[in-house]
């Protein structure tokens, strides 16, 4: 029987469509629309309060959204969930983990729940505690409640890795997490995208973006203003960070404001 | 700052919704109205004497189970001040005298101003003994209650105050069910209260509380002993000095770390190290194996699990003190019900956690993640439970009770395990997410899963309940246990079943409940009718107090 889906090379990795979501009277979400292709990385810049995580949370299954659909690799996150969850890491932000558990303890319970071979669970969750610094840690035995804020993210980026998805979702992943382990953590996005891997993440950080991903969304307000390839969505604009100064807006701080700083 | 704080109370409470601010007025306005009844019906001053030293104590004893039974008290946290370039000490005072701003304050004030009517009845030359005796009393109430509350709070950073708080709480939750049997003789020997009032040991128990010492001055100094009168008062003050100062230490912001100390790897911690797994390696295993660590390990989830344990042991230990040995072997069965309502909100226990839930959602997840749940709670608490009733059993030498007791364990085990489970998914209450945690009653409010386990566990157990009572009149009593099976354990799996298909339509509303709170959570509902679930959400949504703060 021949299938009347488009090849999976044309499928996009990640695609919402038309997300919106209200919260309390507030548009959180209005409308967004992004597809990224398989292979590339992809920079989700706004401002606080624009409606990234929003838009993230219903993109991966987290948040029911009041309208739109997301697809992963052309699977309806919304329809069939566990055909989408599958193929898909996820690493919100600011959320709780089992906290009584050990990295080891909570990386082995993640692969069993995954339907990952115990054999395998414990090889990769070897490997991502030594290459994520957090083998001490898990030598000491300390559990994820009495981890630093830093150390958090990078758990919780082990679990999002641990059953090798093909498409990533990270939520600020940067956040917190000092410079050392940080260009660990760009050196294993990179590996992944060469490998035909697919990375989402977001962040306020303009150089971070620019430096590291391929692909830029600006969103504000809950709506998309800017998507498209780095070099597209810059224009003629000398950085991103003038582009999205330019679209977003910004706040001068005036001669006289805070003038009592300087006293 | 304390002008500030009290406005900031103000502030915070008014953002605030309570589900039950009406009843806890009614209790207080109800329980000062009979405070004043007894003082003036009473016949005698001597009457009256021992009827306010029992209000008085009741009137502690409920400002020291309110913050702790209620939720949403830490209105004002201490935390929010650790960076302030304040004197901590102070700032924990402030936060002590905020704590006398309230409804509940000034009826303790009008309640305790019994204490000076009885003064000037007595001998109006008293009158200002009594005065004095109604201030001290007021402010010893108060910041007992808060002293509890932050000593349940600091407790929870260390395995033995989690132990010390269990037994605590343990205490209170046998008091709450099975108190009346303890005070029931001393009520039936006291006759007409207001007539004769107290007598005997209910009388001695009572003059030795803190709570009566201003009432004893008062008497003293009618009876003409001014010495004796400056003395019970004099110590009085001095207990209250002592414990606003260490309530104030106990409020004061504290910097040290969280978490509990430990010098050693947590037990089974070694995951990675190629041993042998006692659990299968599918997620039903990994769950189980979750939870017994998570129950094991949580300083809050142990108060549960601890305290239910306890608070059996004491109900048993309140039957034999007051003459109702029938009572003890029944310690391990309370347990079994008190942990079945402990387990009521587990998803609201693990917050936000659940994120992993749904985003590792395959086709078994979500009924392994119910089943597992019930597993651990079920092989927790069983075992204890039993080994209670056993001991009960040989120490008190009622070995009748055994068909009754095994018939009971089993199917109230079985009932409230499926319970707890479907509660837990229905009527999540998250509280403050585990990483942030600090007092004792952080993990959210459980009062309508408490209500609904109190009146369902015995209505889906009453197949049994009538075999056990038919059973005992025709001197059969075994024939129970049978049926207690075919009770239980269908009851468990069969309410596990709803759970968890419950859990699977309503995923993601169940986290956008723990993530965003109730407001949001309300907009997933229709507003009236829909399934029995439905109005069991709307019920918790309306009732349990939210003491998480919204937003993500």
């Amino acid at each position: 029987m021949e299938s009347a889906e488009p090849s999976t090379s044309d499928v996009a990795a990640l695609e919402l469509d038309a997300l919106t979501k209200t919260f309390n009277e507030t548009r959180a979400a209005d409308g967004v629309s992004l597809a990224v292709p398989r292979g590339t990385m992809l920079g989700l810049v706004g401002p606080n309060g624009a409606g990234k995580t929003t838009s993230l949370s219903m993109a991966v299954g987290l948040l029911r959204p009041d309208s739109g659909a997301a697809r992963v690799l052309g699977v309806d996150v919304w329809t069939d969930p566990v055909g989408a969850k599958r193929n898909l890491g996820v690493l919100p932000d600011g959320l709780s983990l089992p906290e009584r558990l050990t990295a080891g303890e909570l990386l082995d319970h993640w692969g069993r729940l995954r339907g990952l071979e115990r054999g395998l669970t414990r090889t990769r969750a070897r490997e991502l505690l030594q290459v994520l610094e957090l083998d001490r840690a898990e030598r000491d035995g300390v559990l994820v409640a009495e981890y630093s804020t830093g150390m958090r993210k990078k758990i919780g980026l082990a679990t999002a890795l641990l059953h090798a998805p093909e498409v990533l979702v990270l939520d600020e992943p940067y956040e917190a997490v000092d410079p050392v382990s940080a260009r660990v953590l760009t050196a294993i996005l990179r590996r992944f995208t060469d490998g035909g891997g697919t990375v989402v993440i977001s962040s306020h950080v303009m150089a971070l973006v620019e430096q590291l991903t391929d692909r830029v969304s600006i969103i504000a307000d809950g709506r998309v203003l800017a998507d498209g390839t780095l070099s597209e969505v810059r224009g003629t604009d000398a950085t991103l960070e003038d582009t999205f100064v330019r679209l977003v807006g910004a706040r001068e701080v005036g001669e006289g404001d805070l003038a009592w700083l300087n006293s | 700052m304390v002008e500030l704080l009290i406005r900031l109370k103000f502030t915070l409470g008014r953002h605030t919704r309570s589900g039950t601010r009406w009843l806890t007025v009614l209790l207080l306005v109800g329980g000062t109205a009979f405070t004043w009844f007894l003082a003036v019906a009473a016949a005698s001053d001597a009457v009256r004497s021992s009827l306010l030293m029992l209000a008085l104590a009741v009137w502690a004893g409920s400002w020291i189970l309110g913050p702790t039974v209620t939720n949403g008290v830490g209105v004002l946290r201490s935390q929010y001040f650790t960076l302030l370039p304040l004197d901590r000490n102070r700032v924990g005072l402030g936060l002590l005298v905020t704590m006398f701003v309230g409804f509940g304050p000034v009826m303790t004030l009008v309640s305790a101003a019994a204490l000076a009517w009885h003064a000037y009845v007595s001998d109006p030359a008293t009158l200002f003994l009594g005065l004095l005796g109604v201030l001290t009393l007021v402010v010893f109430s108060v910041s007992l209650g808060r002293l509890v509350f932050r000593g349940l709070g600091a407790a929870m950073h260390s395995r033995l105050g989690m132990e010390i708080a269990s037994l605590q709480w343990g205490l209170i939750v046998a008091g709450l069910f099975f108190g009346w049997v303890a005070v029931q003789p001393a009520f039936v020997a006291s006759g007409n209260l207001t007539e004769r009032g107290f007598e005997g040991t209910a009388a001695s128990v009572l003059a030795v509380l803190p709570t009566s010492w201003p009432v004893l001055a008062v008497d003293a100094a009618t009876a003409g002993s001014w010495s004796a009168a400056f003395a019970w008062l004099g110590a009085f003050a001095l207990l209250t000095v002592v414990t606003v100062l260490v309530t104030g230490r106990l409020l004061a912001p504290s910097v040290s770390t969280r978490g509990v100390g430990r010098r050693s790897r947590p037990l089974g911690s070694r995951v990675l190290e190629d041993r042998r797994s006692l659990l299968p390696d599918t997620p039903l295993g990994a769950v189980v194996g979750k939870e017994l660590r998570s129950w094991w390990r949580d300083p809050w989830r142990g108060l549960e699990l601890r305290s239910a344990l306890y608070a059996g042991l004491f109900i048993g230990l309140l039957g034999l003190v007051a003459d109702f040995p029938q009572v003890m072997p029944f310690a391990g069965v309370f347990a079994a019900l008190i942990m079945g309502m402990g387990g009521s909100n587990m998803y609201g226990h693990d917050g936000t956690a659940l994120w992993l839930t749904v985003v590792g959602q395959d086709r078994d997840t979500i009924r392994a993640d119910v089943r597992g749940r019930q597993i651990a709670i079920a092989v927790l608490i069983a075992p204890p439970a039993t080994l209670l009733s056993a001991a009960a059993i040989v120490a008190s030498g009622q070995y009748w009770a055994v068909p009754h007791v095994l018939a009971c364990l089993l199917v109230f085990t079985g009932v409230s395990n499926g319970l707890a489970s479907l509660l837990s998914v229905v009527t999540v209450t998250p509280g403050v997410d585990p990483h942030k945690r600090v007092d004792a009653n952080d993990t959210g409010d459980v009062q309508v899963q408490v209500w609904i386990m109190l009146l369902a566990v015995p209505l889906l157990s009453s197949p049994t309940l009538a075999v056990l009572v038919w059973g005992a009149i025709q001197g059969i009593p075994w024939i129970a246990v049978p049926v207690a099976l075919f009770n239980g354990v269908p009851a468990a799996w069969l309410l596990g079943r709803v759970a968890h298909r419950r859990l699977e339509s309503r995923l993601p509303e169940t986290l956008t409940r723990i993530r965003y709170g109730k407001e949001i959570a309300r907009r997933s509902l229709s507003t009236a009718g829909g399934g029995l679930l439905d109005r069991l959400e709307r019920g918790a949504l309306a009732t349990n107090e939210e003491i998480k703060p919204t937003g993500s």
